[in-house]
């Protein structure tokens, strides 16, 4: 193995992408040349620096990331507060289109055949007069409980 | 929140003055149903072709078997209209014959009407009802069919 090759080796060697008879090919390199193993050793060296490095800065940047989350988690629940509580006019909008509807129902109540059975609440019936040009007329009453009929007997057709 | 406040401002004076409104309709309703007659005419055929009776005549169909001797009675037609005191309503009836209607003046629950049934130029009926709010009289005798024609007259 040339010190190129090792070279390659050793950096995926530090990133961990090393398989393991690629490892004990590049240990052979290293303990015959020394300009390699130093390499090896600087480059070995430098993930530890910089994780701990990155630790540094997190704990220098919490503080600041706390408060925005803090800002974005209060600003979540205002959002879902907003939904959940319907608005002024939500809420009482249905009494008047409830209103509304019950005056239309009222005007326009069905004028057609298709209402309901006949229900009489009186058969007090006054006839004060009656005539007819060709026919003879009969009035006939049966009693209060029975509704007054007047009977046009059609004299043409009899 | 403060622009929140200010789509809603304008909207509070509109609910009230709805509300006035629909009361205002609500007391010209009844007002209004003073002055008419709500004028239903029923046509009924008679016969002795069957022995059914309609449904739809309700609680007078007992009635109508005890007074007729007819087997059968069968709902023709039913219309109704709202006249004002003074105008003429105008029904068509079986048998191109029509009846006019009018409300004439009265007091209290009391309904006069002006009627007059025509067949074509013939004048088979004019008579003067007096009848409560929700009653009712019959006409009955011009034939039809096999049978005759009985009106069930009601005013409300």
């Amino acid at each position: 193995m040339d010190c190129r090759a090792a070279l390659g080796l050793i950096e995926a060697k530090a990133d961990g992408l090393l398989p393991r008879e690629a490892e004990t090919e590049l240990a052979g390199h290293l303990a015959g040349c020394p300009a390699c193993a130093a390499e090896d050793a600087a480059i070995s060296a430098t993930g530890p620096a910089l994780r701990a490095l990155t630790g540094i800065r997190a704990m220098e940047k919490r503080p600041a990331l706390d408060a925005m989350w803090t800002r974005v988690r209060a600003g979540i629940e205002e959002g879902r507060a907003a939904r959940r509580r319907p608005s002024w006019i939500a809420r009482w909008a249905w009494i008047p289109v409830a209103a509304a509807l019950a005056v239309l129902a009222l005007l326009f109540y069905p004028a057609g055949t298709d209402r309901s059975p006949f229900h009489p609440s009186s058969f007090d019936v006054a006839v004060e007069d009656v005539e007819s040009d060709v026919a003879t007329v009969a009035l006939v009453d049966k009693g209060e409980d029975l509704p007054r009929v007047i009977w046009i007997i059609e004299d043409a057709k009899t | 929140m403060p622009r929140r406040k200010a789509q809603a401002r304008p909207v509070g004076p509109i609910l009230p003055f709805l509300a006035l409104l629909l009361l205002a309709l609500l007391a010209a309703v009844p007002s209004e149903a003073a002055d008419t007659v709500s004028v239903e005419v029923g046509a009924v055929y008679a016969s002795n072709e069957g022995t059914s009776i309609d449904p739809a005549l309700g609680t007078i169909r007992g009635k109508l078997r005890s007074m007729f001797n007819y087997t059968s009675y069968r709902m023709l037609d039913r219309k109704r209209r709202s006249l004002s005191v003074g105008e003429t309503g105008e029904f068509e009836l079986p048998g191109q014959r029509t009846m006019r209607a009018t409300p004439l003046p009265s007091q209290g629950d009391k309904v006069r009407l002006s009627i007059q049934i025509s067949e074509g130029p013939r004048k088979l009926l004019t008579t003067t009802l007096g009848l409560r709010r929700g009653g009712m009289v019959l006409v009955g005798g011009p034939s039809h069919q096999a049978g005759v024609l009985i009106l069930i007259i009601s005013a409300e």
